[in-house]
């Protein structure tokens, strides 16, 4: 399945920072008719280049599904990154 | 409970570990042959890997604070990668590898293959790959859980 939400969590020196809750279900429905567009343009680019389509959009499609639970963070002292992907 | 389940817990709320070894102490029960003579013996298969964490502390001015680098990378992604890279074409394959080469990595991406990367996930589940540089305070800590 793919990831839905993604959380990001940025925290300065001064200790003021922000979290961001990422709707990426949303973005995936904004993406989706670009995406319809696009297919035609890569099926063509995946056979000159020698790559089975259909294969092509399985991996692709696990990558995706794969970001589930990835989660970094990066602290130094008070600095903080953290990114996850639910 | 387990007695040894109990015992790691007890080593929590008395502030002995933290909650991350603990997390790792009770996997380890859950996962290793069932230790001392209270319980019975778990038969079963080991539970494969779901992720690969790579940890790093590192300290780049020895008077600041340490940056540490905490990575959870699910083993599904990886998998994929790796069927990513058996689908570069073979002309693009082929500049990466030359592009390895020049940077002194004798690599070949065609030998890539998923079974490889099972391999390794097999082993690193029973390994842990520590790094210490103590002239640079750095620590690399590789491992699955």
């Amino acid at each position: 399945m793919m990831p839905l939400l993604a959380f990001l969590r940025i925290r300065g020196r001064s200790n003021c920072g922000f979290r961001l809750w990422i709707p990426l279900f949303l973005i995936w429905l904004l993406l989706l008719p670009l995406v319809l567009v696009i297919s035609p343009f890569a099926f063509i680019a995946c056979l000159a280049g020698q790559v089975n389509p259909f294969r092509a959009f399985a991996v692709l499609w696990q990558v995706l599904a794969g970001l589930r639970n990835t989660h970094v963070e990066i602290t130094q002292g008070p600095t903080l990154v953290l990114i996850r992907v639910l | 409970m387990n007695e040894n389940r109990m015992q790691v817990l007890q080593m929590l709320s008395a502030g002995q570990i933290n909650a991350e070894e603990a997390e790792r102490l009770l996997a380890a029960l859950e996962n290793g042959p069932a230790g001392g003579d209270s319980g019975p013996v778990d038969s079963r298969p080991k539970a494969r890997p779901k992720y690969l964490r790579v940890l790093v502390e590192a300290r780049d001015d020895p008077s600041g604070a340490p940056t540490k680098v905490n990575v959870r990378v699910p083993m599904q992604l990886l998998r994929a990668g790796v069927k990513l890279a058996s689908l570069i074409p073979v002309q693009a394959r082929n500049q990466v590898n030359d592009a390895l080469r020049g940077h002194g990595v004798q690599f070949d991406l065609s030998q890539l293959k998923p079974e490889n990367l099972e391999e390794l996930v097999d082993q690193l589940s029973d390994l842990t790959v520590d790094v210490d540089a103590p002239d640079k305070e750095a620590k690399v800590r590789v491992f699955c859980e």
